[in-house]
């Protein structure tokens, strides 16, 4: 959080610094006063921590199958299936069992991070990014220009995603659409998720910008002679940085959550790529008799997903905590 | 002449059937090598082949499906999931008893056909004493076969097969540009129980054999010719029967809303009017109420754990390993339930060059795709397209020994079940590719259907196409939208369609291969030659063959077309079907083997 001109200092500070006892000490940073109050919410920082080991087996997912000795996500194995075809469950070579093809189902549910995380955070900072431009323009040009952006904003938090992802996936599934522009696949669901949530970001950004531009902070800024666009950057949008950060890591789960359903539903990352919501779909005809290949994927799933929330949760509380959950 | 659609979870797909005959026109070939049950493997598990036709009359049978009906007028129904109704209510002229695939019985016929000896023309006499159901309750009269012909060339009727099995009949082509508003110039009716079929060619064989399928059953013009007026035809709506049983209906013949409700339930009950001496269906149940929707996998477990029920779809993988390790008196194992391969085209895209095609097959590991199938119970490993039944006449008839039987036509790339990628790799150097591995720029579109086990065969063909160095576009549709608007459209030039399926119409070779390989029979929409085959050598072997006539001269002309089909790798085969049925505990299921195994409900009976 940026300390601006004429803006209050928050409590906590206020008494941390009252605290000092008369000794000589230096004012903490910003940083540092919200790593102090992160750190003290154990949960949160636990979510953190599981981010992270997400974000780093994402990254290294080949690293981590060699290491953990699986084979890769995409070898299919008939021989690991029974005399049906049914796949047989974890043991020490699969210890999450396998699929139909024999395909290693733990070695998949690592790669499955890849694609989850991806799309959770690309489509996040895209949606971030337009929503947080438009909500920008719109709370603080107001008038003409605000009626226009919220209307737009209006008209394209009407459009369910669901449906809207499932006739891109119909329609363009084999040929792809504008010339092959448009297939479906990783790049397709981060667009449509950008698509569709950039909204909910823009509705937020412009609410509190139309509180921050009355500002005095903001005026005195003005009375300087600062241009609209160094308004805006310069002194309103650093105070909009907890908010943003706060909304977007809640963000990110809401749009791994849509990627799985859109692969669930059979419309969002082509197989052989490994990706949860599919995974879950293909499980979902044998769940009586493979529940591994149902039940892993959704752990991966939850626990990705109550992650990123509780951190988000706490990050909340640490940036903001005048706000009451 | 129907594709297979795999329709395990899906409700709105349905599986196409089979029917066959001989029509008892001459004598049945003998069986040659090794029975059928050695030949496809269903030792251990009750087959429609050697099931006993034995019941007890009374009951009544509930039916679990998840699926609705296609079509109940029998100028109509195609699938199998039609003809277990169309079957136990109406009567063809000939019909399969359901424990033979290669010979049919007299139905409404009172004996075999007669055929000309210059093979154009076939006389059919008809039994006495058959009556249509309530509210016709008269005698069935050549008269009323006559016009169930005439009303599928009516577009409103919309027959999906009259053109393709009785064009040769005079007058029918004309009847159908005239939308059959006139009867077909070359069926007469001398007298009142005789039906004569003029043909243009001489072909009568073929056209007597495709005498058993429901088109032929009678239709009461002045009944029906007012249903038929509506576009499309609402017969099936106010249909008769003249089977032993009929839909349920009110006094003015109406069974849907009566006895038939679109996605809730179908009731058969005894037709009053049926005459137990003319007909050789025993019909031991009282009632048969079919129950439509749920889940298949429920439904299954329902009816594997209860009583009075059967399944009337085939039952998901895991449902027939559940009945295999627990139920095994419940599980019937059908073999001839027709093949899947994987459709190549021919025509345009990287499988234009043949060696490419044959570097597929060799590379393709068919046991693995038999596996994802369900394994061994329920497939066979697929060495050419004439497939096997454990009816051991069949076997000789279809053609299937004159092939190879169940080794196949003897190629390198047809030697090894599991792939053998040196093999692959000596074709992909002769098709141009030094490395072994494919180079070009082509993307190779693959275009399969979603849902167990078709997913997972299209997976191992994508998979097996990258191991060949092929850059492929892999994509998983509806099954329906698969064959509708991709692999059975020719302009949208799909490289590959995976998982094809495709079932006999009746025990003749022809309808095995003649549609699905004659590159004469390629049409813009609805096309069933999937791989676009259009090679002059095999479509005029193909049309001389259709004259053939001769049960083993027949079986000989096309078990060698199939051989060439096989050398010039046209496809790529990967499993010969075997269909697995359910029943409860006190069921005597009756299978059809000539319908895919599918339950008949005018032999099955209560325990």
């Amino acid at each position: 959080m940026s300390f601006t001109t004429g803006e209050a200092r928050p409590a906590a500070e206020t008494l941390e610094f009252l605290d000092a006892g008369g000794e000589d000490v230096a004012a903490r940073s910003p940083l540092q006063l919200f790593w102090r109050r992160f750190r003290r919410d154990r949960v949160a920082v636990i979510a953190g921590g599981v981010v992270i080991v997400l974000i780093v087996i994402a990254i290294l997912a080949p690293l981590v199958v060699s290491i953990l000795g699986l084979p890769g996500p995409n070898v299919e194995n008939l021989n690991a299936t029974d005399a049906f075809g049914s796949p047989l469950g974890p043991s020490s070579a699969h210890p999450f069992g396998v699929d139909q093809l024999g395909e290693d189902v733990a070695s998949r549910v690592i790669y499955g991070t890849r694609v989850s995380l991806q799309v959770g955070i690309i489509g996040t900072a895209i949606s971030t990014l337009i929503g947080v431009t438009v909500g920008l323009i719109a709370g603080f040009y107001r008038g003409w220009v605000d009626t226009l952006l919220s209307r737009t904003v209006d008209i394209v938090l009407s459009i369910p995603i669901l449906l809207l992802g499932i006739g891109i996936g119909a329609a363009c599934s084999v040929k792809g659409c504008l010339g092959g522009t448009i297939e479906p696949g990783i790049s397709v669901i981060i667009f449509l998720i950008a698509f569709a949530t950039w909204p909910y970001m823009a509705r937020i950004v412009r609410g509190l910008v139309l509180s921050l531009r009355e500002r005095e902070f903001v005026e005195a800024s003005r009375g300087l002679g600062a241009s609209n666009w160094r308004i805006m950057l310069r002194e309103i949008l650093p105070n909009l940085t907890a908010p943003i950060i706060v909304y977007a890591t809640l963000q990110i789960p809401t749009n791994i959550l849509i990627e799985a359903a859109l692969s669930f539903l059979g419309v969002g990352i082509r197989p052989p790529t490994a990706s949860w919501g599919q995974m879950i779909a293909s499980a979902t005809p044998i769940f009586n008799t493979a529940w591994w290949y149902m039940v892993f994927p959704g752990i991966a799933l939850l626990i990705t997903v109550l992650a990123f929330n509780l951190l988000g949760d706490g990050l909340r509380d640490a940036l903001n905590p005048r706000e009451a959950r | 002449m129907r594709s297979i659609r795999t329709a395990v979870a899906l409700a709105a797909v349905a599986l196409l059937a089979v029917l066959l005959s001989a029509c008892g026109s001459s004598s049945s070939s003998s069986s040659g090598g090794s029975s059928g049950s050695e030949v496809v493997g269903t030792e251990g598990f009750a087959s429609p082949a050697t099931q006993s036709l034995e019941g007890k009359k009374g009951g009544t049978l509930e039916v679990l499906q998840e699926g609705d009906f296609e079509h109940l007028d029998p100028g109509i129904a195609y699938y199998s999931v039609d003809y277990v109704v169309i079957f136990a209510t109406q009567r063809p002229l000939y019909s399969n008893k359901p424990n033979t695939a290669s010979s049919a019985s007299p139905d409404m016929a009172s004996g075999p056909p007669e055929i000309s000896s210059d093979n154009k023309q076939i006389t059919v006499h008809l039994r006495e004493g058959v009556k249509f159901s309530p509210p016709v309750n008269r005698e069935v009269t050549a008269e009323d076969v006559a016009y169930a012909f005439q009303r599928a060339t009516n577009p409103n009727v919309a027959n999906p097969y009259v053109g393709a099995y009785f064009k040769s009949i005079e007058g029918e082509p004309q009847a159908e540009k005239e939308g059959g508003a006139k009867p077909i110039k070359g069926i007469t009716t001398p007298n009142k129980h005789t039906i004569v079929f003029k043909l243009t060619e001489p072909k009568a064989q073929f056209v007597a054999a495709a005498l058993v399928m429901p088109i032929s059953a009678a239709v009461p013009k002045e009944y029906a010719e007012k249903y038929d007026k509506n576009k499309p035809s609402n017969y099936a709506s106010y249909e008769v029967a003249t089977g032993p049983y009929m839909i349920k209906n009110n006094s003015a013949g109406k069974v849907l809303g009566v006895g038939y409700f679109p996605g809730k339930s179908l009731t058969l009950v005894r037709n009053p009017n049926w005459n137990a001496s003319t007909d050789i269906r025993p019909a031991y149940l009282n009632e048969t109420r079919v129950k439509i929707g749920g889940d298949n996998a429920v439904i299954g477990r329902q009816v594997l754990e209860g009583e009075n029920l059967v399944q009337s779809e085939p039952p998901t993988q895991a449902n027939i390993k559940l009945a295999a390790e627990k139920y095994k008196s419940q599980l019937m194992i059908s073999p001839g339930a027709g093949s899947h391969y994987i459709g190549v085209n021919n025509k345009s895209g990287p499988f234009k060059n043949e060696n490419l095609r044959k570097a597929l097959w060799a590379a393709l590991d068919r046991t693995a795709m038999d596996k994802a199938r369900g394994g061994q119970l329920v497939t066979n490993v697929m060495t050419h397209w004439l497939y096997p039944s454990n009816d051991p006449v069949w076997n000789e008839v279809i053609g299937f020994n004159a092939a190879g039987g169940i080794k196949g036509p003897k190629f390198d790339f047809n030697e090894h079940p599991e792939g053998d990628m040196t093999v692959a790799t000596e074709y992909m150097k002769k098709a141009g590719f030094p490395s072994g591995k494919y180079t070009g720029s082509e993307t190779v579109t693959i275009v399969g259907a979603k849902g167990p086990p078709a997913e997972q065969d299209a997976e191992i063909v994508n998979s097996t196409l990258k191991s060949l160095g092929f850059n492929t576009k892999f994509t998983l549709v509806e099954t329906s939208t698969m064959y509708a608007k991709y692999c059975n459209v020719p302009k949208e030039e799909i490289d590959v369609c995976p998982s094809v399926g495709w079932i006999a119409d009746f025990a003749d070779p022809q309808t095995v291969l003649n549609i699905t390989f004659n590159g004469k029979l390629i049409v813009p929409t609805g096309n069933v030659n999937w791989s676009q085959a259009n090679d002059p050598e095999l479509n005029k072997a193909m049309t001389e063959a259709e004259s053939v006539n001769g049960k083993g001269a027949r079986a000989k002309a096309w078990g060698e077309i199939d051989t060439k089909l096989v050398e010039k790798a046209i496809a790529v085969p990967f499993d010969w079907d075997k269909q697995g049925n359910i029943q409860g505990k006190n069921v005597h299921g009756v299978g059809q083997l000539w319908n895919v195994g599918s339950w008949d409900y005018s032999w099955t009976s209560l325990k």
